[in-house]
């Protein structure tokens, strides 16, 4: 197997619009400002705390250092930041990720993880728990409805004959109507006094409800589903050209995209169960850094999740601090923020349409 | 659910002009058919509603009301037997008026339709929101007007900052209380429950100096609590507790870090059927952060049943009952 | 190394689409896949790839292709299509070196290997001057090298073409056919479905004649190639002329 003879002016391979040389430089720096993001997010916040309070406060806890704030701010670092941070990391990573997947199983930019119905049925599962007060965790409530949806998605879409992508999403569509139609019954139906606001800010997508269960929840799920998926995505790749060219290019179709679908799934689930229906992360940020980084799989998952996880950082931060000390939820922000990315990406990819 | 009311158009004020300047008996042309009592003296009553101008021409016998603040009004101001019906109670109705309220028909426990409520043939539908008049609730009140349907709104709830007072406090209440009693025709009676009222108020306990507290009516990850200038506030002022809230809103949203960084001395609990005291003490005591909050590792709690949170005559049976809450925790100043 | 096609039968949503095909293409030639609409041919093709399941046998280099193992029969054949279009951006590198796939196992990066082959893939079929171009900026004819260049990067020995010409200029479908003849005589199997007789007829020393299903005739290209033959399969009345230039069969048309 010897190469033959190359000439020596052999055009640069471009990956995307960025060379190999840039990516082996950005990967680590994505990397630290992920791990700046959430060590200066932490230091943030309506208490008057310093930022070396903040740290000292989460060294004793790592048995690093000693801290000398009462139990109350103690508790303010330890139960209400960093939790809620980690978590937004998580949760930012896992809807981008989940939302790139989705886009290339329907090859389509413009599909978000919640195609499947999964937040519709979340949000039906949160708001009978948070309006009936039937004593069920809430996140297993909302993961519960997610994956009713789900499977009501994909036998509905079974029904239609054999899934195809285009028979996904309108099964998607339909469920997601009618979840959410029953949703709005029960909410209507319920309502009192101020109870809805609690139901806006879940249906928003909300944070404020981060504890050390909800950073278990998203980081174990990232953890076990989403780094599979994105190591497996890279075989997403050879979908580009259709289901024909990937089965013709050795790859198992039916299965590949049961095992993607399945594992979005899975990873939308947990973190909308936890979060609840943040909107635009999963659709916006993958086509944000397709745009850097180009198509190919291999790279697009992984950025997407770092770029997700910092990008989530930050605007839940926003949405604690900006309006202090109210809060918003922030799925407001996410919207606010995803909006003109959004049309900014479609008028880049006018020419293409 | 209280969406924006639209003001009216200002047409009315000139036929209210018009009409005023006519003798009383001309203007005898009433929409429905009771003529059982005599015009009495002070009628016609305009009053500006929240935006929209209505006129009695008569005292109102026909009463539909929505919300339990309107029901317990009426039923304090001794109008028991003008109900035709109620609708939307947010809760029980109290001691010296449950016997009464018993016999009272219950029209519907949401907000009730258009047409439930055009059943009882009513002359007026006293609303304790501004959204419970609206197209798909009781009805638009323009609509209800053409019907020869008065509407009423308790001023407390006003959507439109203009119609809100600048902060409510209980001689706000009391005035309204007035003109409550001005528009059913029964001021002598208004003002025996005002001076019943004040009396009670007067003899209110206070908590002892500097006593902050948090007003927390729902929301487990975002509470919504009292701000400064609504019915919490005047309820506050009344036992004397700081609320720890600084927003200039009658309620709103906070996050716990800044609840927690203020540390209340005292946290008043609404009790809502869908989301009860209980509920909200078990998840501070069991949520690691707030459990760290010196009013909960103190158990200082003063419960406080949702209806009476809302600005109207149990407002101060209710200061008074946390009032007697404080006392028991040893909180109140010794008069 | 040759095709033999043993008795393929497939059925698709309930119709019998080929029926009992039968016949063989040899190695080193370009062998012409030709029929009216609605023959079979790209069903055949999509048999033959793998992505079709059928009954029967097919044979080549003593493997049978049907039972191999997708990843394997992926490093044998490859498949060109039709003008497929790609909804994402991607550049003709990127997209050549998808035919990498199936020598890549899931988990590995890319490797020098996999390099050599798409630069190799890329000068074959002609597009490595416009490695770096979007798919999207490209021409009909340069998509076509591109495809070209990405099944070649899957390093097979036996090439198959669903109508690469349908689309192309006829400078390029001329182009096109002859570095299909140029990769045959690398030693590639290469069987082509053809709508254009004439090229079929110019181009492709082995032709395979379908029609409804069926193998109507098949063999070399002149002999096989007759008006009679032509006209019973395509219901159309034709002339067979020898190419003044060539010497091929030509196949003219009359009002």
């Amino acid at each position: 197997m010897t190469a033959p003879t190359l000439t020596t002016a052999r055009p640069r391979p471009a990956a995307g619009r960025v060379g190999t040389a840039t990516l082996v430089v950005a990967t680590p720096l994505l990397f630290a400002a992920l791990a700046a993001s959430v060590v200066v997010a932490v230091t943030i916040g309506p208490a008057d705390l310093t930022a070396g309070e903040v740290w000292r406060a989460i060294g004793s806890h790592l048995g690093l250092a000693t801290s000398d704030l009462t139990a109350i701010r103690d508790g303010i670092v330890w139960e209400l930041r960093l939790p809620r941070v980690l978590t937004a990391a998580a949760v930012g990573a896992g809807l981008a990720v989940s939302g790139a997947v989705m886009q290339a199983l329907t090859r389509n930019p413009l599909a978000d993880p919640y195609l499947l119905g999964l937040s519709s049925g979340a949000s039906l599962g949160a708001v009978l728990v948070l309006l009936t007060g039937l004593s069920v965790s809430l996140t297993g409530a909302a993961f519960t409805g997610a994956m009713i949806a789900m499977v009501g998605t994909l036998l509905l879409a079974r029904s239609l004959g054999v899934i195809t992508p285009s028979r996904t999403v309108l099964a998607g569509l339909a469920i997601s109507s009618f979840f959410g139609a029953l949703t709005s019954l029960v909410v209507f139906w319920n309502t009192q006094g101020d109870s809805y606001r609690q139901i806006l800010n879940w249906l928003l997508g909300s944070l404020a409800g981060a504890d050390w269960g909800t950073v278990q929840v998203a980081c174990l799920t990232l953890l076990l589903v989403g780094l599979p998926v994105i190591l497996f995505g890279r075989v997403l790749d050879a979908f580009a050209f259709g289901d024909t060219a990937a089965a013709a290019l050795g790859v198992n179709v039916s299965r590949t995209r049961w095992l993607l679908l399945g594992g979005t799934a899975l990873l939308t689930g947990a973190m909308v169960s936890v979060s609840g229906s943040i909107g635009f992360v999963g659709l916006v940020l993958p086509n944000a850094v397709r745009l850097v980084v180009g198509s190919r799989h291999r790279l697009l998952l992984p950025y997407s999740a770092l770029v997700g996880a910092i990008f989530m950082i930050w605007v839940d931060t926003g949405a604690r601090t900006l309006f202090e000390p109210r809060e918003l939820p922030v799925g407001i922000i996410t919207v606010l923020v995803g909006a003109p990315v959004f049309v900014a990406v479609l008028l880049k990819n006018r020419e293409r349409a | 659910m209280n969406p924006i009311r639209t003001a009216r158009p200002r047409l009315l004020a000139a036929l209210t002009v018009a009409t005023l300047a006519l003798p009383l008996a001309a203007c005898g042309a009433e929409a429905d058919d009771d003529t059982t009592t005599e015009t009495a003296a002070g009628y016609p009553v305009t009053v500006d509603n929240c935006g929209t101008e209505v006129t009695f021409t008569a005292p109102p016998e026909r009463v539909v009301t929505i919300k339990s603040t309107s029901t317990e009004l009426m039923l304090a101001l001794g109008l028991a037997d003008r109900i035709v019906g109620t609708a939307f109670a947010d809760g029980p109705v109290p001691e010296p008026w449950a016997e009464e309220a018993a016999d009272l028909e219950v029209i519907s426990d949401q907000a009730p339709s258009h047409e439930v409520v055009l059943e009882h043939e009513p002359d007026l539908v006293f609303a304790g929101w501004e959204s419970n008049l609206a197209a798909d609730t009781a009805g638009e009140r323009d609509t209800l007007a053409k019907l020869g349907v008065n509407s009423y709104v308790s001023p407390a709830a006003c959507m439109e900052p203009e119609y809100q007072p600048e902060k409510m406090t209980f001689p706000v209440l009391f005035d309204q209380f007035r003109e409550a009693g001005r528009i059913l025709g029964v001021p002598d009676a208004a003002e025996e429950l005002i001076a019943e009222q004040e009396a009670a108020l007067a003899e209110v306990g206070k908590a002892a100096d500097g006593t902050t507290a948090l007003w927390w009516s729902s929301g487990e990850d975002t509470p919504f609590v009292g701000g400064t200038i609504g019915a919490p506030q005047m309820v506050l002022d009344a036992v004397g507790l700081d609320n720890v809230v600084t927003e200039d809103a009658t309620w709103t949203s906070l996050g716990w870090e800044a609840i927690l960084d203020a540390d209340p001395d005292v946290l008043v609990l609404v009790d809502a059927t869908w989301n009860s005291a209980e509920d909200k003490i078990e998840s501070l005591e069991s949520n690691p952060a707030t459990r760290e909050l010196s009013a909960v590792k103190a158990e200082r709690y003063l419960v406080i049943p949702f209806p009476a949170g809302e600005a109207g005559v149990r407002s101060v049976s209710a200061a008074a009952d946390l009032a007697d809450q404080l006392d028991d925790l040893g909180l109140l100043q010794r008069q | 190394m040759t095709l033999q096609v043993h008795a393929i039968t497939a059925d698709v949503g309930g119709s019998r689409i080929l029926d009992e095909v039968t016949f063989a293409a040899p190695a080193g030639r370009v062998t012409a896949l030709v029929g009216p609409n609605g023959a079979g041919k790209s069903t055949l093709l999509r048999v033959l790839a793998g992505t079709q399941k059928a009954q029967g046998e097919v044979h080549f280099g003593g493997v049978d292709l049907l039972a191999l193992p997708r990843r394997e029969r992926a490093r044998t054949l490859a498949l060109v299509e039709q003008d497929v279009r790609s909804e994402f951006a991607l550049t003709v590198r990127q997209a050549v070196e998808l035919g990498r796939t199936p020598h890549q196992s899931t988990w590995s990066w890319g490797a020098e290997r996999d390099d050599t082959a798409v630069d190799a893939a890329m000068e074959r079929a002609g597009a490595a001057e416009f490695a770096a171009r979007q798919l999207g900026t490209l021409s009909g004819g340069e998509r076509q090298r591109v495809q070209l260049a990405r099944a070649l990067a899957q390093e097979p020995r036996l090439l198959l073409l669903d109508e690469p010409t349908n689309h192309l200029d006829v400078r390029a479908q001329l182009h096109t056919l002859t570095l299909l003849r140029e990769l045959a005589a690398t030693g590639l199997t290469v069987v082509a479905a053809l709508h254009d007789l004439n090229l079929a007829a110019e181009f492709c020393d082995h032709v395979v004649v379908l029609a409804r299903g069926r193998i109507e005739a098949c063999g070399e290209t002149t002999a096989t190639l007759s008006a009679e033959l032509i006209g019973s399969t395509y219901g159309v009345a034709a002339d067979v002329l020898t190419h003044p230039r060539s010497g091929r069969p030509l196949i003219a048309f009359s009002r």
